[in-house]
């Protein structure tokens, strides 16, 4: 795979959940082992455009396909980080516990884990440098660790596509480093990232590519020509009120160039 | 009074075998679904989806008299209803699951108390809520077993995906797995194992079989398979004590059982080293780090 072959391309798409619509007409391509990050206001589709590359999202209109398949038959190929607190980290479940979950999917309903299996829990761990912390309980980390414990997780599954869902949400700003740090040695290892993020700054500094999404498409290819002040502005505020005076969203102006 | 007579005589009567039997299974099998109520926040819904079970018991009392099967397919139907009800009104109108839950088990419950009311037998309310261990039928403890069989296979298959769907379900969808067909076997097992507790424990206790054990458990370990395992332990030594001090103190067996799990619970949640409230204060801060 050279890596300006595309890996996941986006014809069309459009989804709608009764009658309103989420995602108007999406055509974009993603090239194979790069980071993308997918921007946009709340309810903008960011997660509705995980979703649907994930395969569980039902499409009123358009195709996607990956490589040369249906997200569906693509799993594989997927690997899935959720948001940090979609689960509950009092659950009684060490960090090699979670990393192990990985390899349930390719594992039969009575079948244990495999010696190739464990090389490859030892070896996620590794790469995220949480060995050292496999026999605790996943309350005692850090943010920072619970989400390179997630990642670890992740890189088990063995997919080359990282999909994930607002990965610097409640990180402080060592957690985002290390995150960044992370992501970045992914694309350069050929690996392809896509990852919803609210954070403009953070997308800039973090990601090669960007997404911008206002339920249609705004603006897709290089982070920070897909950031300009323009497109930004028509993402984020409708482009209302352009040099209106009008109070602006703190985040926003902060990166604005 | 030698150890003999504190233990073993007891047993020499044919009721309090079988009393004991049931408990012991259904506490195998409650101890396992206490785990999952517990680790997914369904505790308060497991005791709502109990109390729904009345006017399907009643019905089936009212049809069939007091056959084993009759009444197990009676609490089966009525808690399924209540279960599948809710989780439809909860996706199809705005209200969310625990408000259906909560508003059509009262319902269920209450056309169940009046179903009682109109009945020509003296089918007691209490008997229904409070059980009688030590009157447990021949066919009652077949059914005990069976249900405790199926309960402990499907934890065995199914393990991966019972941990899976209750630690994080998000992810267990993106890799394929069938969420929704896994939260509706449980909440069809939950209801297979109510039904066949409501006679020996009643539903109100049988909770406590379920719940009490999975909560200790849930306060000394780190692992899910090993508080599986404890769950089922507290669950079955608990039977057992209880039962003898049912016995040698006279009182109600239920009771006697959920009080001794009631123990438990209270010594885990004071002393546990590490989760418990004293263990907490001593080490004097607050008892997690910031998340």
């Amino acid at each position: 795979m050279t890596p300006d072959q595309n890996i996941i391309s986006f014809s069309g798409v459009t989804v709608r959940y009764g009658k309103l619509t989420a995602l108007q007409d999406i055509s974009l391509e993603i090239p194979c082992g790069s980071s993308t990050a997918i921007l946009g206001g709340n309810g903008a589709g960011k997660s509705t455009l995980l979703r649907a590359v994930m395969g569980w999202q039902r499409l009123s209109g358009g195709e996607i396909r990956i490589g040369d398949a249906h997200p569906q038959h693509a799993r594989p190929r997927l690997s899935y980080v959720p948001q940090r607190h979609s689960v509950d980290w009092d659950f009684p479940i060490t960090v090699r516990g979670v990393v192990e979950q990985g390899r349930y999917p390719s594992l039969g309903f009575l079948r244990g884990l495999s010696r190739a299996d464990h090389a490859r829990v030892d070896a996620a761990m590794e790469e995220l440098g949480i060995s050292q912390l496999g026999g605790r309980q996943i309350r005692m980390l850090s943010g920072g660790q619970q989400q390179r414990v997630f990642l670890a997780r992740a890189v088990a599954q063995g997919g080359d596509i990282f999909l994930l869902d607002e990965p610097f949400a409640g990180l402080d700003l060592f957690g985002c480093e290390e995150l960044t740090h992370i992501l970045r040695g992914w694309a350069d290892q050929g690996r392809t990232v896509l990852a919803a993020v609210h954070d403009l700054a953070i997308a800039r500094s973090c990601f090669s590519r960007g997404v911008l999404l206002n339920t249609g498409l705004v603006a897709e290819g290089p982070v920070g020509e897909v950031l300009s002040a323009a497109n930004v502005d028509l993402a984020y505020r409708g482009g209302r009120c352009v040099h209106t005076g009008m109070p602006k969203a703190a985040g926003i102006d902060g990166v604005l160039p | 009074m030698s150890l003999h007579d504190l233990v073993l005589s007891p047993f020499s009567y044919e009721f309090m075998r079988r009393g004991l039997l049931s408990a012991v299974l259904l506490g195998t099998s409650g101890g396992l679904i206490g785990c999952v109520l517990v680790l997914r926040r369904m505790a308060l819904m497991g005791d709502a989806l109990s109390h729904s079970l009345l006017p399907g018991v009643a019905a089936a009392w009212f049809f069939f008299g007091t056959s084993t099967t009759a009444l197990f397919f009676g609490g089966l139907a009525a808690g399924l209803l209540t279960a599948l009800g809710s989780a439809l009104l909860s996706r199809l109108t705005r209200v969310k699951e625990d408000a259906a839950f909560g508003s059509l088990f009262i319902v269920f419950f209450g056309a169940g108390v009046a179903l009682v009311s109109k009945l020509p037998t003296r089918i007691n309310l209490t008997d229904f809520l409070f059980g009688n261990v030590l009157g447990v039928s021949a066919g009652e403890l077949r059914l005990a077993a069976a249900v405790c069989f199926v309960t402990v296979a499907v934890f065995v298959i199914f393990y991966r995906s019972v941990l899976l769907e209750t630690f994080d379900p998000v992810f267990n969808r993106a890799t394929g797995g069938r969420g929704g067909l896994v939260h509706l076997g449980f909440l069809t097992l939950t209801v297979l194992n109510l039904v066949a507790a409501m006679q020996t424990m009643g539903i109100v206790l049988a909770l406590g079989l379920f719940l009490l054990p999975a909560v200790s458990a849930y306060l000394w370990c780190d692992r899910f398979i090993t508080m599986l395992l404890l769950s089922v332990a507290f669950a079955v030594a608990d039977s057992v004590v209880g039962i003898l001090v049912s016995f040698h103190a006279g009182l109600a067996s239920g009771a006697a059982i959920v009080l001794c799990l009631g123990a438990v619970f209270v010594f885990s949640a004071l002393f546990s080293p590490r989760h418990g409230a004293i263990g907490a204060v001593r080490i004097g801060a607050a008892r997690r780090p910031p998340a």
